[in-house]
């Protein structure tokens, strides 16, 4: 995982009427990795998810200093179009985001306007569909899927390109724990399965533990932390403010690791934990 | 105090979304109200607040059946904030933001003043009241909402996912906010909740709601005992709570957990 | 057999034309056509509904008409047309796809594809908008909002309703402005679709437009 698919380099950015939004950015994610992005609220997470796509600040207008590279190339001048062919993104307001009346549309939206044909067009949009778990919905009107099927769908639009790097900005807010559960555990297959690199802003990085390699830790606009995701939970422990947005497990790991001395696996699992912890320690009363 | 008894709903579409559901809230209690995404539970308390009204069954604000009231009747008694703070911004200052609910009422200016300031101080936005609404950071917002409920002086809160979306210091501010309401003036707060650790940290009582129908009322404490097995409601319980039951260890954060295991004398094999 | 949006569109228009141009009883057949087929395409409670509250409104139009000096017989007929004019939209919307719609504009009638396009974006949030104007009238009902009153007052209550509707309407289509720039859209949207291929019935019901619209023309010969 040597190769970066996202590269700041001294990025600087403010919008129109705004203060500086991002302050010295140096960040790189490597190729193959799922990272998550997290950090206080107002960071300016969603400001750097947008920029990998060149929406800020060539979109959007602001004032900037520093350079954006995808997948090896200077976002500058290129069409945020033909990034998007590459880099798929998905808001938090995802709703707003379908611009089609049926799902098939929807799907297809992106395709036809690249100059794709038809019937691949039809053979993308399927396999699409299906790879999220709607199969054959291609005619369903949007107001007969529901909220959690309707960001599939937005899925499947930005899978249907074939994007190598796909960008998700606290996708999972509106869903109860199962139906987290069940998005990431959908996201992390196709990652698998198409080789991609995944970056995801979240609040609670617990519903990731199973999956994330990388992470990135942005406060007040600057990056705090950045790396293999370990290395980075270490650096983010060091500063007792930030401690709070790692995963609870992982809190509690460091802790004990500092209290008593030792060293503790990287836990991924509750069930991890608990047996460590069992193992480890004496005085527990034992699992039921 | 809120009550239900035997009531029922659906809406329009037909199928049943509540079954025969009975359960009373007294005063000054803090309550959350768990359960699945379409389990019903946000849709029981828009009958309390008589946003819906049941198909059968009865339900009873401070003993008076509310099935002739709407919303703006019960605003003064229960105060319900909503999800998306957003829905709902219109004025151009904080202080008019809050100021709304009153302005519908015959009270006097400095009332009004008065009442808006009291809010305002409770959900620490004193120093924002001059300010564009729009202007807030989403955590402040949410806390928005909540002040403008609270002007008009309600004796419960029902709030709508308060904790969603915002990172972990926000969380605690707003939670301790309204701690401080309930325990210092003793508002009864009733929590729509899938953040597990905050219904286990800030409530007493637990409803939990399973497709329609109410399959737990008792205490957070012991449904979060650690070791009940939540997974068929469609809730699970948090570390903490797994982990301590395995030490016999009660704590609500990190810090506390691991201090408990260290004074429990339990050592490193 | 359908016929294809763009011959649909044409026949609007020439229904509009013909309201002037045939004789009366001929318009009064033209309208028992349109409601047969409406109720034919579309016989739901929303079209009911529509169709009442059109004429309700064409009622009030005749009635003004009537105040205003206007004779029964103009007043009635003046109604009529507008009435077929209008239902003939209603059976093309129940009739056709808007996107089919919007092809159609762009391909035939060259409109630019920002304004075609408007059209579905309007009926794709439809439904987001009435759901959004729920909510927001349910949260300003618990903090006060009340729909009692006289007029006047009801109206200027429900500025607390319209205002954040407004704001939320602006960030929504900001997204959605954003979005339709990563998908592409522009030129190639319209141009990559599957064309609208006019077939026999369209040649059909295009010519039948054509005699009908000539009719000033050739009538003279049937009086003989």
């Amino acid at each position: 995982m040597s190769e970066a698919v996202v590269k700041f380099t001294d990025f600087y950015f403010k919008y129109l009427s705004s203060e500086l939004v991002l302050k010295n950015i140096n960040l790189t994610v490597p190729k193959g990795s799922f990272t998550v992005m997290a950090g206080p609220s107002g960071a300016g997470k969603t400001t750097l998810c947008k920029a990998m796509l060149g929406i800020v600040p060539f979109y959007y207008g602001g004032s900037y200093s520093g350079s954006i590279e995808v997948l090896g190339e200077n976002v500058k001048d290129k069409r945020v179009s033909d990034l998007a062919m590459r880099v798929g993104l998905m808001l938090d307001d995802y709703e707003s985001q379908l611009v089609s009346l049926t799902a098939g549309e929807e799907v297809a939206f992106s395709l036809l306007n690249h100059g794709f044909k038809p019937q691949e067009v039809e053979a993308r949009t399927k396999k699409a569909l299906a790879d999220v778990g709607l199969p054959g919905r291609e005619n369903y009107q949007l107001d007969e899927l529901s909220g959690g099927q309707r960001q599939r769908l937005l899925l499947a639009s930005v899978l249907a390109v074939h994007p190598e790097v796909l960008v998700l900005d606290e996708p999972v807010s509106a869903m109860d724990p199962d139906g987290a559960k069940s998005l990431y555990a959908l996201l992390y297959k196709i990652y698998r399965e198409y080789n991609m690199t995944v970056i995801v802003v979240e609040h609670d990085i617990n519903n990731l533990l199973p999956y994330v390699t990388h992470m990135v830790i942005v406060n007040q606009g600057v990056i705090a932390a950045q790396g293999p995701v370990m290395e980075a939970a270490e650096v983010t422990y060091a500063y007792p403010l930030l401690r709070e947005n790692l995963p609870r497990l992982w809190q509690i790991k460091f802790n004990l690791e500092q209290r008593f001395g030792l060293q503790l696996g990287n836990w991924r699992s509750e069930s991890e934990a608990q047996q460590e912890l069992q193992e480890r320690f004496q005085g527990g009363i034992g699992k039921c | 105090m809120l009550e239900v008894n035997q009531v029922n709903f659906a809406y329009r579409r037909g199928e049943p979304v509540l079954h025969d559901i009975t359960c009373s809230i007294a005063d000054g209690e803090s309550v959350a109200l768990l359960g699945h995404n379409g389990s019903g539970k946000t849709t029981l308390t828009r009958l309390f607040m008589a946003l819906d009204h049941p198909r059968s069954g009865e339900v009873l604000v401070d003993g008076n059946n509310i099935e002739k009231c709407e919303p703006a009747d019960l605003a003064d008694k229960i105060g319900y904030v909503f999800q998306n703070p957003d829905l709902q911004i219109m004025e151009d200052t904080v202080f008019e933001e809050v100021a709304y609910g009153l302005k519908n009422k015959e009270i006097s200016e400095e009332n009004i003043k008065h009442q808006v300031e009291v809010a305002l101080k409770a959900m620490g936005l004193e120093e924002f009241a001059d300010l564009y609404p729009r202007s807030l950071s989403f955590g402040q917002k949410r806390r928005l909402g909540v002040a403008a409920a609270l002007a008009l002086n309600p004796r419960t809160l029902i709030l709508d996912e308060i904790t969603n979306g915002q990172d972990e210091q926000e969380r605690e501010m707003m939670m301790s906010y309204l701690k401080k309401l309930n325990e210092e003036k003793h508002i009864t707060l009733i929590l729509i909740t899938h953040a597990m650790e905050i219904a286990r940290k800030y409530t007493k009582r637990s409803l939990v709601l399973y497709d329609g129908d109410m399959v737990y009322d008792g205490s957070t404490d012991e449904l979060f005992d650690g070791v009940r097995d939540l997974k068929p409601w469609g809730l699970s319980q948090p570390p903490l709570a797994t982990l301590g039951a395995v030490f016999g260890i009660k704590a609500f954060d990190t810090e506390a957990f691991c201090n408990k295991l260290e004074l429990k004398g339990v050592g490193v094999k | 057999m359908r016929i294809t949006a763009f011959t649909q569109l044409i026949l609007v228009l020439a229904v509009t034309a013909w309201v002037f141009l045939l004789p009366i009883p001929a318009v009064a057949m033209l309208l028992a056509l349109e409601l047969v087929l409406l109720l034919y395409i579309k016989h739901d409670r929303m079209t009911m509904a529509a169709i009442g509250a059109l004429t309700v409104f064409t009622g009030m139009m005749i009635v003004l008409q009537l105040l205003f000096g206007s004779s029964l017989y103009i007043s009635l007929t003046g109604g009529l047309r507008m009435f077929v004019m209008t239902t003939a939209f209603l059976d093309l919307l129940a009739g056709t796809k808007i996107q089919d719609i919007a092809q159609a504009l762009v391909e035939k009638f060259h409109m630019p594809c920002e304004y075609a396009f408007m059209l579905t974006t309007a009926l794709r949030f439809v439904p987001d908008f009435l759901a959004d104007s729920s909510n927001t009238l349910d949260a300003q009902s618990c903090r006060g909002y009340s729909n009692r009153g006289n007029v006047l007052k009801r109206l200027y209550a429900y500025l607390a309703v319209v205002k954040p509707l407004v704001m939320r309407a602006i960030a929504k289509s900001d997204t959605l402005a954003l979005s339709m720039e990563l998908k592409g859209f522009g030129a190639n949207t319209y141009k990559n679709m599957q064309p609208q291929t006019l077939k026999i019935l369209d040649y059909v019901v295009l010519l039948l437009i054509v005699v009908l619209s000539s009719y000033p023309f050739w009538h003279k010969f049937i009086l003989r």
